[in-house]
């Protein structure tokens, strides 16, 4: 043991006495376990650590393919995580300088994202795209899909009363140009496209599905990349919000459940929850978001989600999602303020109206 | 991304493990069919003027060299710059002059000038944004800045 | 120095647990050695060690909270006179509220102000003096907080809305309730700013009970407030926060930019804890409320102006 030359009661003693009693702790744990055995960290507080920068990237639906069980074969892995890097390399090959602009009509590769979100313009290059292309793995599982119930895999029925908005909201689908408000949340930059906020948290399947952790006494807070926004969950006895306060991403209050941390939100907004994305389906006021977080290991969270949304699903929905370490930064994801897109959309429908009227 | 005969057949094996879902508003990504015009495609050469390194999209303006639009300056979307930088790859690595030749399709309102860059390359067809080795791998982009050859 | 060198069996697990508590060892004497390290306090911080302020279980200043700027250095940081708006017109007697504010009357009134700029007067190279002036003119089409663009450093500290810290031993985040800004101050430095950001890249060190926080990579379409102050991409921030007293921050920056001023120039502010019981951090996201200001005429049906 280190000796003091001086021992006097001010800050620097109380400190360093302080950290070699936390190293001498440190120690007796390295001393007593088996070489491979993880141990939890946690915070000055004592809480299991979740914090730091993850992502939940990954090459693995929300809904399961047909024809698939829960946990994927080693062929399976295997031919998904193939031609997504053949893909990748497809693209990155060089192309012919002598080629021609595309083909007039739209290009068009057969799979539905991709196409469903570049129309038939083919998009941009594919080394700007960072979607996660290996599968998920959750408890050392390769699956197939990140809804584990219902047991399909998929998301449960919707209620006739959510049918009907939906079939209604398609039958007035002609006016989506009309305002900036027709278009959707992401190209509005007022969240991300997809669900990466949620609640509940789910990947994008593009790029950015990054997210950083904080922990205070009393606090959570959840930053995700895009688009730069936070959720905060406050530790305690649940306080809530009165049933007309609906923020963007609801009401959030957490607790430990021995070392997994359990959040629950209500008070989604419709403008957030109706707003349907290509991730999730949409959802009612009524939506109760249930989430647990577990750090299983040096790189590993464990997130648990379930819904119960009475007012929209037949029945509620769990997902399990593995986050991973990110050991890269979060860039800030300005959004609004070079929001080109949204003018070009609106000011090409515009044109393409003129157009149409001149004909 | 680029499509030739050769990759199409491996394309369109990749299964839909995603859902088209029902939507509220029809809403997926932010919908690049809803900005382009699938019936104006465009391949445009020139040199760049100004590089826009900005979410959601990066910009990359370019002067026309070629004979026809010779003079236009012309605006390339691209994607998110955060993926870029998270590679290693610097807005400085592509520098002002350097000579590109984009194909794609215009925005809906053809008097913007501006296009996606459907495949944005050198003059000699490598992809711009990959390491000189061109493979692909992520891991070959890993350097800040010019290279001797001046490609990222 | 190491001078107990612990003997283990020679084993292979003996090695093992040797190496990991030779590593453990020199952890903490790593800390120990942080924890003795001699530090200047300044004066701020000599005064904050004598006052009664929260502190975390390291030892470490606790700025946990939601905090928020008095005053209205938001409207112009330097020494001013009220005035009747933001945007003038020539009137028939002197200068009248432009059109484009008119109806927001004394609402849309700007309140006088000492500002917090030390020394009263940004010292600006004449050119931006220029610039600054025009701006302020121009204000309704120039000013970045018009069309909720994120607020930049340090103007987004002293804005008319709070912001919460959230400090760990392990992290320190700040998150605005103005435009869902936020910043991640890094411990450890990446260099240089990859990439010009809104908020910037800050890179944060304690000095004694004050967290001091360089801002650099800001992008230059921010302003410093209302009245068309300014910067290049050249700038950067030293923030200082050091808490005089469990509810008050004394907040410090000092802003470089050589392309837009004669020298560094300080800016300093109290900061005052929200004390309410079960204070929360609101939301303004106002991209919302701007999108018939920006996108209004590319409606199918544009509201007559």
């Amino acid at each position: 043991m280190a000796s003091f030359a001086k021992i006097r009661l001010n800050a620097k003693f109380v400190c360093s006495t302080v950290a070699l009693v936390a190293g001498l702790a440190l120690m007796i744990p390295t001393l007593a376990q088996n070489d491979d055995e993880w141990v939890m960290p946690r915070t000055e507080y004592g809480q299991p650590d979740l914090q730091g920068n993850w992502t939940n990237a990954t090459l693995t639906g929300v809904q399961r393919p047909e024809g698939m069980d829960k946990v994927l074969t080693e062929d399976q892995i295997a031919g998904l995580e193939g031609r997504r890097q053949e893909t990748i390399n497809a693209d990155a090959a060089p192309s012919d300088p002598d080629r021609e602009a595309p083909v007039k009509g739209g290009v068009y590769t057969g799979d539905a994202l991709f196409d469903g979100a570049t129309g038939g313009t083919g998009g941009y290059n594919y080394f700007y795209i960072d979607a996660g292309d290996r599968v998920a793995y959750y408890n050392g599982e390769p699956r197939s899909s990140l809804i584990i119930d219902p047991a399909s895999g998929r998301f449960p029925e919707m209620t006739d009363e959510a049918k009907a908005i939906v079939a209604a909201a398609r039958e007035n689908a002609g006016g989506e140009f009309d305002n900036p408000e027709s278009r959707p949340l992401g190209e509005r930059c007022l969240l991300s496209f997809g669900d990466n906020l949620g609640p509940p948290m789910l990947p994008n399947y593009f790029y950015n599905n990054n997210y950083t952790i904080v922990q205070t006494k009393d606090e959570i807070l959840i930053f995700t990349e895009m688009v730069h926004d936070v959720r905060i969950v406050r530790l305690g006895e649940p306080n809530p919000l009165p049933e007309n306060m609906r923020p963007w991403m609801g009401d959030s209050w957490g607790r430990w459940e021995g070392d997994t941390l359990v959040v629950e939100t209500s008070n989604l907004p419709l403008k957030q929850v109706n707003s349907a994305t290509y991730v999730t389906p949409g959802g009612s006021e009524q939506m109760k978001v249930t989430e647990r977080f577990t750090r299983v290991g040096e790189r590993e969270i464990n997130y648990e989600v379930t819904v119960d949304d009475p007012g929209y699903y037949m029945a509620s929905w769990s997902a399990e999602v593995p986050f991973t370490r990110l050991d890269e930064n979060i860039y800030e994801y300005a959004c609004h303020e070079a929001n080109y897109s949204l003018f070009n959309v609106l000011s090409g429908a515009r044109a393409e109206e003129a157009r149409e009227e001149s004909r | 991304m680029s499509i030739n005969k050769k990759n199409l057949a491996l394309i369109l094996g990749v299964p839909a493990l995603m859902l088209m879902a029902y939507t509220t508003q029809i809403n997926a990504h932010h919908a690049f069919g809803a900005e382009f015009d699938r019936n104006a495609p465009i391949i445009l050469q020139g040199k760049i003027v100004k590089l826009e390194w900005v979410n959601p999209h990066t910009w990359i303006h370019i002067e026309i060299t070629t004979e026809e639009r010779n003079g236009e300056i012309w605006m390339v979307e691209g994607g998110t710059p955060n993926v870029l930088l998270r590679r290693g790859l610097r807005r400085d690595c592509l520098a002002p002059g350097t000579e590109i030749i984009v194909d794609g399709y215009q925005t809906k309102n053809h008097a913007l000038k501006r296009a996606n860059g459907r495949d944005v390359t050198f003059v000699d067809g490598g992809k711009i944004f990959m390491g000189s080795s061109g493979t692909g791998a992520p891991d070959d982009a890993q350097r800040r800045g010019n290279d001797e050859s001046g490609r990222c | 120095m190491n001078k107990n060198k612990t003997r283990f069996r020679r084993s292979e697990q003996g090695h093992r647990y040797a190496a990991k508590a030779t590593v453990a060892f020199a952890a903490v004497l790593l800390v120990v050695s942080a924890c003795t390290a001699p530090t200047e306090p300044t004066d701020a911080s000599a005064t904050a060690q004598e006052s009664d302020i929260p502190r975390t279980p390291s030892g470490r200043p606790d700025f946990n909270g939601i905090w928020q700027a008095l005053g209205n250095a938001h409207w112009n940081i330097e020494p001013h006179m009220a005035s009747p708006a933001l945007a003038m017109q020539p009137g028939p007697v002197g200068p009248v509220p432009a059109t484009a504010v008119l109806a927001f009357g004394a609402v849309g009134s700007i309140p006088s102000g000492m500002g917090i700029v030390e020394g009263g007067e940004i010292p600006y190279l004449p050119e931006a003096r220029v610039k600054q002036i025009e701006n302020k003119e121009n204000w309704a089409e120039r000013d970045p907080e018009v069309k909720c663009y994120l607020p930049g450093v340090p103007r987004a500290t002293y804005m008319q809305f709070p912001f919460q810290i959230f400090q760990s031993d392990a992290k320190f985040f700040i998150s605005y309730e103005y435009a869902s800004a936020q910043r991640d101050v890094y411990f450890e430095d990446p260099g240089p700013a990859e990439v010009d950001s809104w908020m910037g890249q800050s890179v944060g060190r304690w000095e004694g009970d004050t967290l001091v926080v360089d801002v650099s990579g800001l992008h230059e379409g921010s302003w410093l407030d209302r009245a068309g102050n300014h910067h290049s991409y050249q700038m950067k921030v030293t923030e200082r926060y050091t808490l005089s007293g469990p509810d008050h921050i004394l907040y410090e920056a000092t802003i470089e930019d050589p392309a837009t001023y004669s020298r560094p120039w300080t800016i300093r502010l109290p900061l005052y804890r929200n004390i309410t019981e079960n204070a929360r951090l609101g939301q303004f996201k106002c991209v919302e409320y701007v999108e018939e200001l920006i996108y209004g005429e590319l409606r199918k049906n544009p509201i007559e102006r």
